[in-house]
C-alpha cells in the first residue's frame, strides 16, 4: 500500500512539476523571442512595402536592415564554400561576407518592385529532424498565378533566422555559393569579389 | 536552350537522338579521363566529371539559342497573342500526358495514374483536343512524371551530369530515359515538321523566364544551371519528399562540429547608394556555432556600429 502511495504522489509531482515548467516555457516563448513564422511575417511584410517604393536606391535602404536582421548570411556563405572558406584570410573572409550581404538585399531590392496587389500566404509550419523549422508559403502574383516556396530556418543566437528559401526543391543559397565555390577554386578570390560587385553594379543601374 | 528537357522533355525528334547516341559513345570513350584535374571535391567528382565537355556543349547551346531559337521564339511570342500561346503549350503538355500515365503505372502510383489519365480524357475531349486545360479547373493539377523519375523510383542512381547538344542538360541515367519518353510521347509519331517545330518552339518559350533568370543573377551561368538543375530533378524523383527538402543543411551539422574556425563575425554595411547613406550594423556571432545549432548554448546578437570585421576569438 505504501509503495502504490508513493508512486501515485510522485505521479502527481511529476505531473505538477511538468505543467509548471511547461507554462513557465510557453510564456517564455510567447513573450520573448518571435517565433520562425513571426520572423517570416515581419520580413514579408518589410518586402511588400518596400516593392511600392519606386527606385531601386529606395528599395535597397529600406530592405538592408529587414535582410541582415532576418538571414542569417555568414552562415550561408560560410556552409556553401565549405573547404574554400577554410583557405580564405580573415581580411578575404571579412570582404566575401560584405559582398554577399550587399548582393542579397540588391538582389531583393531588384527582383521585389512593382507592387500591384502582390501577397504572401502561410501554408503550414514544420519541425526539422535538425531542430529547424520550415515555413511554407505562396506568393500570389495574381489570382491566377502564385509561387509555392518555404524558409529553412533555424535559431541562432536565441532568434530564428532564415537560412534557406527553396522553390520547386531548388534551393536558391545552395546553387548561389556552388557557384562561389566554383569561382574560388578556378578563377580565385579576387575574380569572385569583382563579379559579385558586378552584378551589384549592375542591379543598382537597372 | 539548357532548360529544354528540364521543362518538356519529351519534345526532341529522332535526329536529337541519334546525336545523343553519338554523344554518348564518345563520353564512354573517355568515360576514364576525368578532364579537371584541379583540386574538387568528392562530392563534385560524382556530379560533374566531365566538366570542361559540358562547358563546350552549354556554350554551344547557348549560341544556338542566342542565334537560333531565342530570335525564334521572340518572334513568335511578339506575333502570337497569348491565348494562342496558352492553347498551343496546353496541346503538348496533353499529349505528354501519355507519357506521364505509363510512368505513374511503372512507378506503382495507382490513384495519381487514374487521376492523370481523368485529366488527359477530359482535356483531350472537353478541352478540344487540349487546347483548354478544363481538368485544372475541375481540380485535377498537372503531374509532372518520366522515365528519369522511374528509373531514380526503381534505385538507378543518377550517374555524372552531361549536357548534350541541342538537349542541355541531363544526367547519365537520365539520358536513355529520355528515348523512352520520346517512344512514348505521340507528338513523335507526327510526321508533320510544322507540328515539331511548333513544339519545338512551345518548349522555348515555356523556358523563356528560367532562362532569362539564369543570365541574369548568374555569376557563372553553367554552375548555376547544373546545380538548379539536379537539385529540380532530385525534387522530382523524391516527389518533393519533406524529410529530403525540410532540413537542407543536415548535412552540415557533423561539419560544423568538426570545422575549427570559430569566427565573430560584424558585419556593417555602408549603403551608400545614389548618395543616400545609411548605416545598418549587424554583429554575428559564430561563436561555438556547433553548439548554437543544437541550441546548447544560446548566444546573442549584439548590434555595433562598427566596420566590417571578423576577428577570431580566443
Amino acid at each position: 500500500m505504501q509503495v502504490r502511495i508513493s508512486v501515485r504522489v510522485l505521479l502527481i509531482i511529476t505531473v505538477l512539476v511538468h505543467s509548471w515548467f511547461g507554462a513557465a516555457y510557453a510564456y517564455a516563448e510567447s513573450t520573448d523571442d518571435p517565433d520562425a513564422k513571426q520572423i517570416v511575417d515581419v520580413f514579408q511584410a518589410q518586402l511588400l512595402d518596400a516593392m511600392k517604393l519606386k527606385t531601386y536606391s529606395e528599395r535597397y535602404q529600406t530592405l538592408s536592415e529587414p535582410v541582415l536582421s532576418s538571414h542569417d548570411l555568414t552562415f550561408i556563405i560560410r556552409v556553401g564554400i565549405r573547404n574554400e572558406w577554410k583557405k580564405l584570410s580573415k581580411p578575404q573572409k571579412q570582404q566575401l561576407v560584405d559582398v554577399f550581404s550587399r548582393l542579397a538585399i540588391a538582389e531583393y531590392a531588384k527582383h521585389f518592385k512593382d507592387f500591384s496587389g502582390e501577397s504572401f500566404i502561410f501554408d503550414s509550419q514544420e519541425e526539422t529532424r535538425q531542430g529547424g523549422i520550415v515555413v511554407r508559403m505562396r506568393l500570389l502574383l495574381n489570382e491566377d498565378e502564385e509561387v509555392k516556396f518555404s524558409y529553412s530556418m533555424k535559431k541562432r543566437r536565441g532568434a530564428w533566422k532564415i537560412l534557406f528559401i527553396t522553390a520547386k526543391g531548388v534551393n536558391q543559397s545552395l546553387v548561389r555559393t556552388k557557384e562561389y565555390d566554383s569561382i574560388l577554386r578556378n578563377e580565385g578570390f579576387d575574380t569572385l569579389i569583382a563579379k559579385i560587385s558586378g552584378k551589384i553594379e549592375k542591379y543598382s543601374k537597372q | 536552350m539548357t532548360f529544354y528537357t528540364r521543362l518538356h522533355p519529351n519534345t526532341l525528334n529522332t535526329r536529337s537522338i541519334l546525336i545523343l547516341a553519338i554523344a554518348l559513345l564518345f563520353l564512354s570513350g573517355c568515360a576514364s579521363t576525368p578532364v579537371n584535374d584541379q583540386e574538387i571535391t568528392a562530392e563534385e567528382i560524382n556530379i560533374d566529371p566531365y566538366e570542361d565537355f559540358n562547358r563546350s556543349m552549354h556554350g554551344f547551346n547557348d549560341s544556338v539559342d542566342d542565334y537560333v531559337m531565342g530570335p525564334i521564339t521572340n518572334a513568335y511570342k511578339f506575333v502570337t497573342p497569348d491565348l494562342f500561346q496558352i492553347g498551343v503549350s496546353n496541346f503538348f503538355t496533353n499529349l505528354g500526358n501519355v507519357t506521364v500515365v505509363l510512368n505513374d503505372v511503372l512507378q506503382g502510383k495507382a490513384q495519381q495514374g487514374a487521376e492523370d489519365t481523368g485529366r488527359f480524357l477530359i482535356n483531350s475531349t472537353i478541352g478540344v483536343f487540349g487546347l483548354f486545360d478544363v481538368a485544372s479547373e475541375l481540380g485535377l493539377e498537372q503531374n509532372q512524371e518520366d522515365f528519369g523519375q522511374t528509373l531514380a523510383v526503381w534505385g538507378v542512381p543518377t550517374g555524372a551530369y552531361l549536357v548534350m547538344p541541342f538537349l542541355g542538360p541531363t544526367t547519365f541515367r537520365g539520358l536513355p530515359a529520355t528515348a523512352v519518353d520520346l517512344a512514348t510521347n505521340p507528338v513523335t509519331y507526327v510526321g508533320l515538321p510544322a507540328v515539331q517545330a511548333a513544339a519545338l518552339v512551345n518548349t522555348r518559350a515555356s523556358a523563356d523566364g528560367a532562362l532569362k533568370f539564369i543570365d541574369d543573377v548568374a555569376l557563372d551561368p553553367y554552375i548555376y544551371t547544373r546545380e538548379a538543375y539536379l537539385q529540380w530533378r532530385n525534387h522530382l524523383a523524391t516527389d518533393g519528399d519533406p524529410d529530403a527538402e525540410a532540413d537542407p543543411f543536415a548535412d552540415f551539422e557533423d561539419e560544423l562540429f568538426e570545422d575549427e574556425d570559430l569566427y565573430e563575425v560584424e558585419v556593417k554595411l555602408d549603403q551608400n547608394v545614389d548618395n543616400n547613406e545609411q548605416d545598418v550594423t549587424q554583429l554575428q556571432d559564430n561563436t561555438e556555432l556547433a553548439e548554437d545549432f543544437l541550441e546548447l548554448k544560446p548566444a546573442e546578437i549584439v548590434e555595433n556600429t562598427d566596420s566590417i570585421d571578423i576577428e577570431t576569438i580566443e
